[in-house]
């Protein structure tokens, strides 16, 4: 478990999105510590997913700012957001369906310079042996010839999380990770994420899943109708009223 | 070692190169040369479309814009500031390349049917322009541009003009080739993917497409500027012609647009179809209705287009693969004692 002090990584203020009339973020002023695994809760359609979007720069919020490192990144594009350390997954898994496993983690990879930009991913290049490890981290290595859309969903979730590896983020932000997926990819990803965060690497985690939250969090955010409602440990926001409330109407 | 299949590729290249190479010589008159010089024309700009095209999944439907534009800059400068041929089609490439990088970044901020608009639109509007400044382009009188070897005869030029146009598809080629094998390719293969999905990994989407645009137009401009050399003649009417962009895709479409050679094939196919319609039926406007057929026919029945169709027809010949669920029991005991068993015989039933 990382300590409460840890510097805080990722902070948005008063962050608002609209759609029509729908707030679907309304003031979200919310702090992520470095180092975390920290989950974002709450029931469907309170506003997590496009919360996500506003800080990955998907969608442009009305209002707010959002800060990385202390450094403002609202509207900026996606990849200059990814760039910044921002690694991130998709509600409803995506990959490269055409492209192989391995050219799908290859893709990801930055080109440290324009001659590699230009040059063949050769066999033995370190991109290459770096996707392989990956591969093997997350048990796809004996699919890496096979075309992505020809693998079971759980194995594209974990392709996917390769892929983000891959570009090398400090903070990893997963939309849904166990959402489709059978116990066992569950398993895997859970001890994934753990093995990744005790290399130091800072998680942010949208899911549904409660008991995955629960065994897997240092700080839980419980968002409804658009907003933090309450924040905390997980065993303080089980027992929170108000989440109750949010959750069951009671 | 050379596999036999690659040896097989390498000796089919190469007749096929020395074939058209001696085109020249073997064609059996003057006006066969001639349409061979343009399905040469036709197969360039459609392997110059397969730029963005084929790379980022962008379907531009106004792609003749920067043959034309190249067209006309060539034209423009030898005829009215009297620069040396050759120099205006380099030097007009390059203008174009110029203005293609601010029409890029404003048309590929959309995607999907709205870019295919912007690209129309562009190519409707240089019509207009290029037919309303009459005073410089001559407009619908045309733009006489003078020959860049006024000594030769008509099948000599055309056979020059078949060998330049055929270095500048194998510029195309080894381009398109050098790219599609790249770190660079395999990243704009991830756009053409999933655009959103590549902006997330961090890869500089729009930079990316920009230079691809950009890359495209400046080859398309370098084909029509060796259009007015050889043709020696411009028309807004036909190097604007929408009807010309939408050859230059179907082409692609037809041969396959994530192949190198898929343009090459489609403009054979279309080229020397239409022209055979055009000789056998003159003015009737036959040509059109089966290209129409032809492009119904590709988007039924081989949608990724006849290069792919080929090759999985034949891969059905071929020893069949085993699919990834079918395991051995060894394989099985093995992947148990790695601690995999658990996720693969879940998957297996999804």
């Amino acid at each position: 478990m990382t300590d409460a002090t840890d510097p805080q990584v990722l902070a948005t203020f008063e962050l608002t999105k609209s759609f029509g009339g729908v707030r679907a973020v309304d003031n979200a002023t919310v702090a992520f510590q470095a180092g975390r695994i920290n989950a974002v809760i709450g029931p469907n359609g309170s506003g997590k997913t496009t919360f996500f979007n506003c800080i990955t720069g998907m969608i442009k919020p009305d209002s707010g700012t959002v800060e990385y490192r202390g450094r403002p990144v609202t509207g900026k594009s996606p990849d200059r957001i990814a760039s910044a350390g921002i690694g991130r997954s998709f509600q409803l898994c995506r990959i490269f369906p055409q492209m192989t496993v391995l050219e799908n983690v290859l893709a990801a990879a930055r080109p440290a310079n324009i001659g590699a930009m230009l040059r063949a991913p050769h066999r033995r290049s370190p991109d290459v042996a770096r996707a392989r490890d990956l591969l093997v981290r997350v048990g796809l290595d004996h699919l890496e010839n096979s075309t992505a859309d020809r693998i079971s969903y759980g194995q594209q979730k974990l392709l996917e999380l390769a892929g983000v590896l891959m570009a090398d983020p400090e903070t990893i932000m997963l939309d849904e990770p166990a959402g489709g997926v059978n116990p066992a990819v569950i398993d895997r990803l859970a001890s994934l994420i753990l093995d990744l965060n005790a290399e130091g690497r800072t998680f942010i985690i949208v899911e549904h899943n409660m008991s995955l939250v629960m065994s897997l969090s240092h700080h839980v955010v419980v968002f409804d109708r658009g907003r933090p409602i309450v924040e905390g440990s997980p065993a303080m926001v089980q027992a929170h009223p108000a989440v109750l409330e949010a959750y069951l109407g009671v | 070692m050379l596999s036999v299949s690659r040896v097989v590729r390498i000796v089919t290249l190469l007749v096929v190169a020395v074939a058209v190479v001696t085109f020249p010589q073997w064609a059996p008159n003057p006006y066969i040369l001639s349409a061979g010089v343009v399905v040469l024309i036709y197969a360039t700009l459609s392997t110059s479309w397969n730029f963005v095209g084929g790379f980022t999944g962008y379907m531009s439907i106004g792609h003749a814009a920067w043959f034309g534009l190249g067209a006309y800059g060539t034209g423009l400068l030898i005829a009215r500031l009297d620069i040396p041929s050759f120099a205006a089609l380099f030097i007009s490439a390059a203008i174009v390349g110029l203005i293609a990088i601010p029409v890029g970044l404003a048309a590929l901020r959309v995607r999907g049917i709205s870019f295919v608009i912007v690209t129309v639109a562009l190519l409707l509007v240089l019509q207009l322009v290029f037919q309303g400044l009459a005073d410089l382009t001559g407009g619908s009188q045309g733009l006489v541009v003078p020959r860049p070897f006024p000594d030769l005869l008509r099948p000599e030029h055309h056979a020059v003009f078949f060998l330049i146009f055929t270095a500048l598809l194998a510029v195309n080629l080894v381009a398109w080739w050098a790219i599609d094998r790249s770190r660079f390719g395999l990243r704009l293969k991830a756009i053409r993917e999933d655009e959103d999905k590549a902006q997330a990994l961090g890869i500089p989407t729009r930079a990316y497409k920009l230079s691809m645009f950009v890359v495209s137009g400046v080859l398309a401009a370098l084909a029509g500027g060796l259009y007015a050399l050889w043709f020696g003649d411009l028309d807004p009417i036909f190097v604007f012609s929408i009807l010309f962009s939408v050859y230059a895709v179907l082409m692609a479409l037809v041969g396959g647009i994530r192949h190198l050679f898929g343009p090459v094939l489609g403009a054979v196919i279309v080229g020397v179809g239409a022209e055979f319609f055009k000789a056998g039926f003159g003015d009737t406007q036959l040509h059109l209705v089966l290209t129409g057929g032809l492009l119904a026919v590709v988007v039924l029945f081989m949608p990724d287009g006849l290069i792919p169709a080929a090759r999985d027809l034949i891969d059905r010949f071929r020893p069949q693969q085993s699919s990834i669920r079918e395991v051995t029991v060894e394989q099985l005991r093995e992947a148990e004692r790695q601690g995999n068993a658990g996720i693969d015989a879940q998957e297996v039933g999804k």
